[in-house]
């Protein structure tokens, strides 16, 4: 409430309620003023309607003593019509001006002031001609010398046959006016109401104007100030980002339709801000995701090229190989024929045999690596893929110590591919298992539907509780002649070979490893459709 | 007399099949390309060829229809760097005996003749 006055260009209340109170200041001063005047006009109306009788009642008291001559008796009569508070003087004067009676005794003999109402009532310039005025003004208010309002009457006396046939003969018949009888009234009584009055109608005015002005103070600060002063508060929060701000008006007025307004509108805008910060959000992480996938395509893409141009150089390699190999083989064949029976040639040449054979084996897991020797398509059970790899293993004296722990789906997995190819992944991924737990341990086996890429997968996870790899190891796992086998023990193909096999087939192969944990492999073919969904 | 003809581009394959052979009682004859084979085969029959699929002037499955066409008692035995099914299936459909991948031991070789000559 302070405020609005202490700041009244900043404050609409108050700018209201001092063009209110101006207003009405003016309005109600403009009605004193004019309620004032036409009191005093009326009891000046009054004051000469009185006047004029107590002219003519002095006119009478005067009559007899008039006519009969009797100055002294006329003297007397107006001597007491005078009072001190009402009646100042009364004078009785000729038509030339001369006093002949007078309440005041020292005016008697005196001449009237040509230019008072006395002359100039009636006559336009009473020292040059009788001319006369239109009408007759009989009567003037002044100032009196004692510092209060005075009224002045004057009326005439007309000649009447009593008068110029009374015995003193003064006035001819002829003389329409024989003189004037002139009063001068003290309005002091007058004043006083009139000065009372308009201090009372002050006072009124001021009390109004204060009382309608703190009121409609009170009214304004009540419905537009405090609730613009809100608004605009609110207004100031939500600029400044507070979108969970709400302007509590609760009125049903227009400043009430204006702050749910505002509040609705304030929510809609937190409503639009929040789902563009949610769309934000989503198309960031999309964007991550998306990233991460091209990141994953590039990588796989510049792997799976890798591994294409490997194969091929290792086709191309394999393929002259072949020749200077059937050659060993011929010709130690051919030596061994003609040394004797285990003697020591014999046994070089067995070595000479045995490792160009193991050059065939290696030539071979590479033309299969570079896919020179292409598959047979068919629908093939993984389930039973995988079994059959697991009990071919299971006779082997390599596996003899190690127990499959085997979770497979009851479903049949159908996928498109190989089935000696599958178990070639297999049978790697198994030997590799072997060598990781040193032929001592579990396996576990694990077949399940996966969905990706809206595409339904079967996901064969084969796990170890070996020795596990660290992260460089795993990055060149599926790179061809990557073995961490001693020399001679491995031939770096086996994963690369799976690898493209997989590949070959729509497939995917992953690998987790914990180092001193364990080892998983992923190896995810695509599902026939129709089959298990 | 069990007469072989061998056609290879690489020569030690070509000697190779004419020391395991010749040991065996056959007469091994070769050839280094499809035309010499042919031109060889113009002026003597051979119950055998042992025919190389990928040669560089004259590749192994012309070499055959040209054998099956003109001298259609010759048995071929199609030898192959990278065995795959269909060419097998190729080379038996266009009356190959059998086929022989490399590289092969003696013992493989020698089954393979005998089988052709029983």
């Amino acid at each position: 409430m302070k405020n609005i006055f202490r700041h009244p260009d900043k404050s609409l209340a108050a700018k209201l309620i001092i063009a209110i109170g101006l207003l009405m200041i003016i309005g109600s001063f403009t009605f004193w003023y004019v309620l004032l005047h036409k009191q005093k006009k009326d009891i000046i109306a009054i004051a000469v309607k009185y006047g004029h009788s107590f002219i003519k009642f002095t006119r009478e008291s005067t009559r007899s003593s008039m006519l009969t001559f009797r100055r002294e008796a006329t003297q007397q009569v107006l001597e007491n019509l005078s009072t001190p508070e009402g009646v100042q003087r009364v004078r009785i004067f000729d038509h030339k001006g001369r006093v002949f009676f007078s309440s005041h005794k020292e005016d008697i003999g005196s001449p009237v002031d040509k230019a008072s109402i006395a002359c100039k009532g009636c006559h336009l310039e009473p020292e040059k001609s009788p001319a006369l005025l239109p009408t007759a003004q009989k009567w003037t208010i002044y100032e009196s010398s004692k510092g209060f309002t005075a009224i002045k009457i004057i009326d005439t006396i007309s000649n009447e046959p009593s008068c110029y046939t009374a015995s003193c003969h003064i006035h001819p018949k002829t003389q329409k006016i024989l003189g004037f009888v002139e009063a001068d009234f003290s309005l002091a009584l007058l004043d006083e109401a009139l000065f009372k009055q308009g201090l009372a109608l002050t006072a009124y005015v001021a009390i109004f104007v204060l009382a309608v002005s703190a009121s409609l103070g009170i009214i304004l600060y009540k419905i537009v100030s405090k609730p613009v002063s809100k608004l605009a508060y609110g207004m100031e929060r939500v600029s400044a980002g507070d979108l969970n701000y709400s302007v509590p008006i609760k009125s049903m007025d227009e400043m009430g339709v204006l702050a749910n307004t505002f509040n609705s509108m304030i929510k809609d805008l937190k409503a639009a801000r929040d789902q563009g910060e949610s769309c934000a959000r989503s198309l960031e992480a999309e964007v991550a995701k998306k990233t991460e996938e091209i990141q994953r395509t590039h990588a796989n893409l510049i792997q799976t090229e890798k591994l294409a141009s490997l194969g091929r150089m290792a086709a191309g390699v394999a393929h002259e190989i072949n020749n200077p190999l059937t050659g060993i083989v011929t010709f130690a064949h051919l030596l061994k024929r003609s040394a004797p029976p285990g003697s020591a040639t014999a046994e070089d040449l067995n070595v000479i045999i045995e490792q160009a054979e193991r050059c065939v084996k290696i030539i071979k897991n590479l033309l299969t690596f570079a896919r020179a020797t292409p598959s047979e398509k068919g629908e093939i059970n993984i389930n039973d893929a995988l079994s059959r790899t697991i009990y071919m293993l299971q006779n082997q004296e390599k596996f003899h110590n190690i127990k499959f722990d085997i979770h497979m789906d009851d479903t049949p997995f159908i996928t498109i591919g190989d089935a000696s190819q599958f178990q070639q992944i297999f049978l790697n991924i198994f030997i590799n298992a072997a060598d990781a737990i040193n032929e001592r341990g579990i396996i576990t086996v694990a077949t399940r539907k996966i969905v990706m890429d809206n595409k339904p997968f079967v996901e064969i996870e084969l796990t170890d509780t070996g020795c596990g790899m660290p992260e460089e190891i795993l990055g060149k796992l599926f790179e061809p002649f990557f073995t961490t086998k001693p020399v001679g023990k491995g031939t770096g193909l086996g994963l690369s070979v799976s690898h493209g096999i997989v590949k070959h087939f729509g497939g995917q192969i992953d690998v987790k490893s914990i180092v001193g944990k364990g080892t998983s492999f992923f190896v995810r073919l695509p599902l026939v459709e129709g089959y298990n969904i | 007399m069990k007469k072989i003809l061998v056609i290879d581009d690489e020569p030690i394959v070509r000697t190779s099949c004419i020391r395991l052979l010749g040991p065996e009682g056959y007469e091994v004859k070769s050839a280094s390309s499809g035309k010499e084979a042919l031109e060889l085969l113009e002026n003597e029959p051979f119950n055998l060829v042992l025919l190389d699929l990928k040669m560089p002037d004259m590749d192994g499955i012309e070499v055959l229809k040209k054998i099956k066409d003109t001298w259609p008692d010759t048995k071929v035995v199609m030898i192959t760097g990278y065995s795959t099914v269909e060419t097998a299936v190729k080379t038996l459909k266009l009356g190959a005996f059998s086929y022989l991948e490399k590289p092969f031991t003696p013992d493989t070789l020698l089954e393979t003749a005998r089988e052709a000559f029983s």
